[in-house]
């Protein structure tokens, strides 16, 4: 490898030193994260071109009763910390540690779930390694000459999909967000080595004062089977107030695009796309969603997608199995009437 | 007791008022204003509420283009005390690495600050990659998602709120916060503010020049991370069938048989 011309503030790396493909599997709160897991599905595939081992990498305290559920899904070794100092987690002390076991091992590629937390802690990871690191990607792909990670995801507003890749630093690492794979399947007669390190946990310079669970009443969208679903064409938050009439009335829950949450008429937690949630409904009735690439992706696991925009040329149309062209303000309550009165007949 | 409090700004497109250009699948570019980022508002307003009830200042910095200038007037006009514009051409192409680089190294001319606070995430990328990659050129501590928090004493107690939990922290000064997207309503712009900026030259521009950072570690060269090209979304197959006509009441009962058909019981 070329070191000409390289940062100062960068370690030289040698590039051929870099080898297997990790996958970061959290277990935060007492239990294997399924976001996590579902990762090894895209890992598995990309192991298998570029010949490498798949590990799954787990830290925390009290966790070795878990350790082998990577190896069920697909792992090839786990690799794991079990420490007291461990049992809580902050973003510094936890993304330091699995930093010393990415210095010992050299992985090449090492894939997070985009969870809250993984989202904090990773990018720090990426960064003290002075390594490339993509977030929210939607697919991978792998070249076999390079052993480039091409890290696939649709940049903001586009019908375009973005390839990235970080040719010259190791390891390459990408956030996943939840459900964009699907989880393999268990197996429980799959064997794999497990590996316990033990990491010098650098003392927490932030301290966890408490933690308390907080009770999610509303279905969450990704178990709904219907969603109505509303974007920036509503023109104010007063538009979501019909689409939960509709909701409501068809037993469905109510979701919206990035730009309804970016305008605060809906919470992140309910907003489907590429940097939200990735939605299975067997219905999807999108309302005044202009149909970004961002958002389709997030409903590409949908069974019937309806929608309703004013504007013809709104490329969601060429995205759905049925299109009204109509104000929703009109659209809306005469489909909340119909659906009334069929069920009066 | 007075807090050096440092807050970080987008400037961005306003994606509220973009558009997808229906036959060539790209951005509509042509005439869309940009706006600081909306979640970076949020950390304007949580910093200047610190002041507000520690004293303190609080500085505004942003690396972009000098248009940008109209955004941190903007910021101002909120009450921020002071803002720095970071930039220049070298500056340019940078990812989530270089960006995160510079702007540290700006920051890093802003010493001794107490309290750095960032934005979740901007509307045009949303990686939420820079308060972390911040704090890792900078050596502090740092934590998302912050709804609440308390100073005293050096130590900063913040409240905040993930997937399913309500947490506690305390931090030492110096620290980064991550301000949760709607945590907190920003305040608007008062015009005496506004004109402040204009009149005594709050914006001050840093050039590479006063920064003198080493071309291989910004910009496109201090990038580890390459967009390689783009290639079309590949489509999920889809019906594509439009309701043909104008009468709402039609068009309804059309989609309602539709979707009986298609077995979903709606009815």
């Amino acid at each position: 490898m070329s070191t000409a011309g390289i940062c100062p503030e960068w370690d030289l790396i040698i590039k051929d030193e870099w080898r297997g493909v990790w996958i970061f599997v959290e277990t935060f709160d007492g239990e294997v994260n399924e976001a996590s897991l579902q990762l090894l599905n895209p890992g598995r595939m990309i192991a298998d071109k570029i010949k490498a081992k798949l590990v799954g990498v787990m830290l925390g305290h009290n966790i070795r009763h878990l350790v082998r559920e990577p190896i069920y899904y697909g792992a090839d070794e786990v690799i794991y910390v079990d420490d007291p100092a461990l049992s809580t987690y902050t973003p510094e002390v936890y993304a330091e540690t699995l930093i010393s076991l990415v210095r010992k091992y050299k992985p090449e590629i090492i894939l997070a779930a985009g969870t809250l937390r993984g989202r904090e802690m990773i990018p720090y990871v990426a960064n003290i390694l002075r390594a490339g690191i993509t977030a929210d990607c939607t697919d991978f792909d792998v070249d076999v000459n390079t052993r480039d990670l091409i890290m696939i995801r649709p940049p903001f507003g586009a019908t375009l999909l973005a390839h990235i890749r970080a040719p010259e630093r190791r390891p390459q690492l990408s956030t996943v967000r939840p459900n964009v794979f699907k989880l393999p399947s268990r197996d429980v007669s799959r064997r794999g080595e497990l590996i316990e390190e033990k990491v010098d946990v650098p003392p927490p310079r932030i301290k966890l004062i408490s933690s308390e669970e907080v009770k999610v009443e509303e279905v969450p969208i990704e178990k709904a089977e219907i969603i109505v679903s509303g974007g920036r064409g509503l023109g104010s938050p007063e538009g979501f107030k019909l689409l939960e009439k509709l909701a409501e009335l068809v037993g469905g829950v109510v979701a919206g695009s990035r730009k309804a949450v970016d305008a605060g008429w809906i919470p992140h937690e309910r907003q489907v796309g590429q940097t939200g949630k990735s939605v299975k409904a067997s219905l999807y009735i999108a309302v005044g969603i202009s149909g970004a690439a961002q958002h389709l992706f997030g409903i590409r696991e949908a069974g019937i997608v309806v929608a309703i925009n004013n504007d013809p040329e709104a490329p969601i149309f060429e995205n759905a199995d049925y299109g009204i062209v109509a104000d929703y303000r009109e659209a809306v309550p005469a489909l909340i009437e119909e659906i009334t009165n069929r069920r009066s007949r | 007791m007075s807090l050096n409090i440092v807050v970080a700004v987008k400037w961005v497109p306003n994606t509220q008022v973009v558009n997808i250009d229906p036959k060539t699948g790209t951005l509509i570019r042509e005439g869309i204003p940009s706006i600081i980022n909306p979640h970076d508002l949020n950390a304007v307003e949580l910093a200047l509420q610190l002041k507000e009830r520690y004293g303190g200042t609080v500085t505004a910095i942003s690396m972009a283009p000098t248009s940008a200038r109209a955004g941190l007037e903007f910021i101002i006009g909120m009450g921020v005390d002071r803002a720095i514009l970071v930039t220049d051409r070298v500056f340019a192409g940078a990812d989530t690495l270089a960006t995160s680089y510079t702007l540290s190294k700006a920051i890093e001319r802003l010493k001794p600050f107490d309290i750095l606070v960032f934005g979740q995430e901007t509307i045009d990328s949303s990686t939420a990659h820079i308060g972390a990659q911040t704090a890792s050129w900078l050596r502090i501590p740092y934590i998302y998602y912050v709804t609440d928090v308390e100073y005293l004493n050096g130590v900063v107690k913040v409240k905040r709120k993930l997937e399913k939990r309500i947490e506690v922290y305390e931090l030492p000064i110096p620290c980064l916060l991550v301000v949760a997207m709607k945590s907190n309503e920003p305040r608007s712009v008062k015009l005496s503010y506004k004109l402040k900026a204009k009149m005594e030259n709050c914006i001050e521009i840093w050039t590479n020049n006063e920064l003198g950072l080493t071309r291989e570690c910004i910009g496109l060269r201090g990038s580890p991370t390459r967009v390689e090209k783009s290639i079309a979304t590949p489509s999920v197959p889809r019906k594509k069938q439009k309701f043909d006509g104008q009468d709402v009441k039609t068009a309804v009962k059309w989609l309602v048989d539709k979707l009986v058909e298609e077995g979903l019981k709606i009815v």
